[in-house]
């Protein structure tokens, strides 16, 4: 055990690994063994092996570290579901816990799911005002929920400390939200500059430079995201909306799928793989996945609107002009419920 | 230049067989959608165009296109001129290589320069931005795709023979047939003549409502009671010809409404109105606020006074 121990601590986790497996046929129920194992595992990148051992530690004897452990593996591995659920049980059970808590409002981020983030902050920001990852997280998730006013009072926080890619990225953000694409490309390229290993930077550098026509850029700077953070999801998203209008069409379904599977059921990501089944002429698949969609998503109009085309191809007259009819219908919806499109003609 | 002989050369070629389209069609606005600056008859005719907008002031001298704020200025030519000034003319120019839309275009209902459309939607931060609005590679590719024709020796500019009916070499060698646009359906056809005016499925799914959709004529028609996928009276082509100028004598088209509405179609009704000029009460025009323009609805209806303007 001692020898495992010091191979793990001295970097070297495929000694370390041989040792506990050894260990392990003599002393197969001892929790420490297992969880030691995982940590090794986890160290190699080897996730999923990780997680196994993690729980087969925690079947034997409860451990809130070895919690904390299966959750980061969970979050390194991109499986942000099991992660939350890991995390959020321990942080019910401890919630001094500052490990738990940031890993878990991160994964909530990386799922978009931004008030969760808000809601799981707020009070511990509250305790700790100066607490520089408090504010950075509850930053993004304010500016992204478009709460731009209280966003700000935390930039301007995290500005006193002086200049910094985290500032930049959260003030790029802030202009996205209001369609500044050129303020925002500005404060990107800086985060970029100041420091190119931030998660997301690259991402947002590639919202901005679509947004502002530069598509080669956006997808040099989307696959640069993806070389230090494969499960970023704007990225694998965006990366596989240019491949498709360049018509690489197999290369972008990838990028599709890896998003799917870091937010399963995306709406949005389901509905471009679709596009791609279409623009492949795979007009069977294309119909059946969106006709699951609208099924799940009734108001999601691009939706409709690919099916109606789908249909009309296929000359199948009568289910185009209902989608059209429901197409027809939402759009209606949308221009009562916006006073700007009343105006009389 | 040599772009513009390469299309008067094709085109003369086409006449010798296609008179009927060939003939008419160099005088349309849509082989005339871009121009070179020297062929702009707006730029020929009004050899100094200026306008005060704001703190900036605008010069257009023949192909040079001026913009200063008082103490600095900036001059550059004119590389393209897009459109021929009914909805707008625009200008195109390059500085260091990237290609810009000018902020001001010439509208013939002002006889004069105004904001282009969209511009006045984002204040200019700078000289720069005041002359134009940078345009990505991805948006310039667009544009010119549908004012111009991209063919194996040139771009042409203008919407000529090649663009849509594909490429004439082979059937100027062979006489091999070029693709088959008169068997198409409505649908087909709306789609196709949409890869430039906007298909029913670009605008419904970007849900570009209200006025601005008004000059989508394949969404608006879409729209539309008359509308039928399959019957080819109501596409595109049942009330224009693309080789041939814009017909915009009313009574033109009240034999394409009674195609159906005289009793042809069980299900098409006739007007206790009226029996002429159909167009001018069922298709009202509409301007898009900054266009001086009014656009025909294509979304044919009964139009009354007050109506809120229907998607
Ligand atoms: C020497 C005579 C000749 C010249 C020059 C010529 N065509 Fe044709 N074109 C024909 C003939 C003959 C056909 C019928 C071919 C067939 O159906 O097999 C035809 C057919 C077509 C059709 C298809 C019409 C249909 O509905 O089937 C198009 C479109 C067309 N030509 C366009 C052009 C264009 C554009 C040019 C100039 C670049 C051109 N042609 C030059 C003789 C000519
Ligand atoms: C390659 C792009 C393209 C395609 C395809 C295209 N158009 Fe156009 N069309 C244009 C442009 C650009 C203009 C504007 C011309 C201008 O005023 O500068 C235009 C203008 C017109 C006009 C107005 C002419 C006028 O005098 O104001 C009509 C009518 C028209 N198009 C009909 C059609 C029909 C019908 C089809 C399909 C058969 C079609 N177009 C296909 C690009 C296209
Ligand atoms: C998807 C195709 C498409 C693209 C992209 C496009 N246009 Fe057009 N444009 C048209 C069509 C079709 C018309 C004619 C109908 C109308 O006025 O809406 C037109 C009309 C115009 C007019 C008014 C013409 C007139 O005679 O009144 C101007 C000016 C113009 N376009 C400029 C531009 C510029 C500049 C760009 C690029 C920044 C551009 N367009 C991009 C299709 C396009
Ligand atoms: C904006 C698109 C467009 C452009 C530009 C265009 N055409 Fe056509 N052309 C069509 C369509 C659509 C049809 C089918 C017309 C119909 O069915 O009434 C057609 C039909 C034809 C036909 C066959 C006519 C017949 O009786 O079947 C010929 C020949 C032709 N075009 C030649 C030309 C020539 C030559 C040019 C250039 C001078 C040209 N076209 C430019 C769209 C275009
Ligand atoms: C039922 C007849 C009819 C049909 C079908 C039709 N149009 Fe028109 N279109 C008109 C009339 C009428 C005008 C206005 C002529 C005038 O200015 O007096 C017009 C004008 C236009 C213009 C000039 C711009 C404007 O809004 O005034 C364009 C472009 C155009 N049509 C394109 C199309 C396209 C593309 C289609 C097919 C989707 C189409 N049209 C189908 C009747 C029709
Ligand atoms: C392809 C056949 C066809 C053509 C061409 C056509 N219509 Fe119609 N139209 C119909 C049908 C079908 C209806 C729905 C039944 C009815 O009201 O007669 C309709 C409905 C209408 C209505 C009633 C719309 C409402 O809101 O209740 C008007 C008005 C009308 N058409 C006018 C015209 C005019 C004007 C033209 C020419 C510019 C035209 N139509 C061309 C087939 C056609
Ligand atoms: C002076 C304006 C005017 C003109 C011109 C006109 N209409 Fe109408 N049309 C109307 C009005 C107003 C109504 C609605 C009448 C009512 O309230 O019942 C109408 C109704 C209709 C209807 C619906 C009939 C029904 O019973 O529902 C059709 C179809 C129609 N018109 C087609 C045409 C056609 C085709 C032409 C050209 C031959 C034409 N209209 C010319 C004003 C006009």
């Amino acid at each position: 055990m001692k020898q495992a121990v010091e191979a793990q601590q001295s970097g070297n986790f495929d000694q370390a690994i041989r040792n506990y497996k050894i260990l392990l046929e003599k002393y197969p129920n001892i929790a420490e063994i297992h969880s030691n194992l995982g940590a090794a595992l986890a160290g190699e990148g080897r996730y999923a092996d990780a997680i196994a051992e993690y729980e087969r530690a925690l079947k034997i004897k409860p451990n809130p570290q070895v919690s904390l452990n299966l959750g980061l593996a969970y979050y390194k591995a991109g499986q942000l579901a099991p992660a939350i659920a890991t995390l959020s049980k321990l942080h019910r059970e401890q919630p001094s816990n500052l490990q738990a808590l940031i890993v878990l409002a991160d994964c909530h981020l990386q799922l978009g799911e931004n008030k969760k983030v808000i809601e799981l902050l707020t009070p511990a920001q509250k305790a700790d005002p100066e607490n520089a990852t408090f504010n950075y997280l509850l930053g993004t998730a304010l500016v992204r929920d478009r709460q731009t006013a209280q966003g700000q009072l935390i930039i301007d926080k995290i500005l006193r400390n002086g200049d910094s890619a985290q500032a930049r990225l959260l003030m790029g953000t802030t202009k996205l939200t209001v369609n500044d694409f050129s303020g925002a490309l500005q404060d990107f390229a800086k985060a970029v500059e100041l420091d190119p290993k931030l998660p997301d930077v690259y991402a947002y550098y590639g919202l901005a430079l679509l947004a502002t026509g530069d598509q080669p850029g956006a997808k040099k700077a989307f696959e640069q995201e993806l070389k230090t953070n494969p499960n970023n999801f704007d990225a694998n998203l965006q990366l596989g909306v240019v491949l498709r209008q360049d018509e690489e069409n197999d290369q972008a379904l990838k990028y599709f799928q890896h998003a799917l599977e870091i937010r399963p059921g995306d709406f949005g990501v389901r509905y471009q793989i679709a596009t791609v089944e279409l623009a492949k002429g795979q007009l069977v698949q294309a119909q059946r996945d969106l006709e699951r969609l609208v099924k799940e998503a009734p108001k999601f109009t691009e939706a409709h609107v690919s099916l109606a085309t789908i249909y009309f191809r296929q000359k199948k007259k009568a289910a185009g002009e209902r989608e059209r009819a429901i197409v027809a219908q939402l759009n209606a919806e949308k221009q009562a419920n916006s006073p700007a499109l009343k105006a009389p003609q | 230049m040599i772009p513009l002989l390469m299309a008067a050369l094709v085109v003369r070629e086409c006449a010798r067989c296609h008179p009927a389209e060939a003939k008419p069609h160099p005088a349309t606005s849509m082989a005339r959608a871009m121009q070179h600056p020297a062929d702009s008859a707006i730029l020929n005719e009004h050899p100094v165009l200026t306008a005060q907008k704001g703190k900036y002031s605008y010069r257009i001298e023949k192909n040079l296109y001026t913009v200063t704020n008082g103490s600095a200025s900036l001059t550059f030519p004119i590389s393209w001129s897009f459109g021929l000034g009914d909805a707008g003319q625009t200008y195109v120019f390059e500085k260091d290589g990237i290609p810009y839309e000018s902020r001001v275009s010439f509208f013939r209902a002002i006889d004069g320069l105004d904001w282009t459309l969209g511009a006045s939607n984002s204040p200019p931060a700078n000289l720069l931005e005041a002359a134009g609005r940078q345009m990505g590679t991805q948006d310039a590719a667009q544009c010119f795709g549908c004012h111009s024709t991209k063919t194996q020796a040139a771009l042409e500019p203008g919407v000529q023979c090649e663009r849509c009916h594909g490429s004439t070499e082979e059937h100027l060698a062979t006489l091999k047939p070029m693709k088959k646009l008169r068997a198409a359906d409505a649908e087909e056809i709306s789609n196709f003549c949409g890869q430039c005016h906007r298909t029913w499925a670009d605008v419904a799914g970007k849900g570009i409502l209200g006025v601005n959709n008004v000059r989508f004529q394949p969404y608006r028609l879409t729209n539309s009671k008359c509308f039928d996928v399959d019957d080819r009276r109501i596409s595109c082509l049942g009330c224009h010809n693309p080789h041939q100028e814009l017909d915009r004598n009313d009574a033109h088209y009240d034999a394409k409404c009674q195609a159906c509405h005289a009793g042809g179609k069980p299900a098409a009704k006739v007007c206790k109105v009226s029996k002429s000029n159909c167009v001018s009460c069922h298709m009202p025009k509409i301007e898009i606020p900054g266009s001086h323009y009014r656009f025909t609805d294509h979304q044919i209806r009964i139009a009354r006074a007050n109506d809120r303007y229907p998607n």
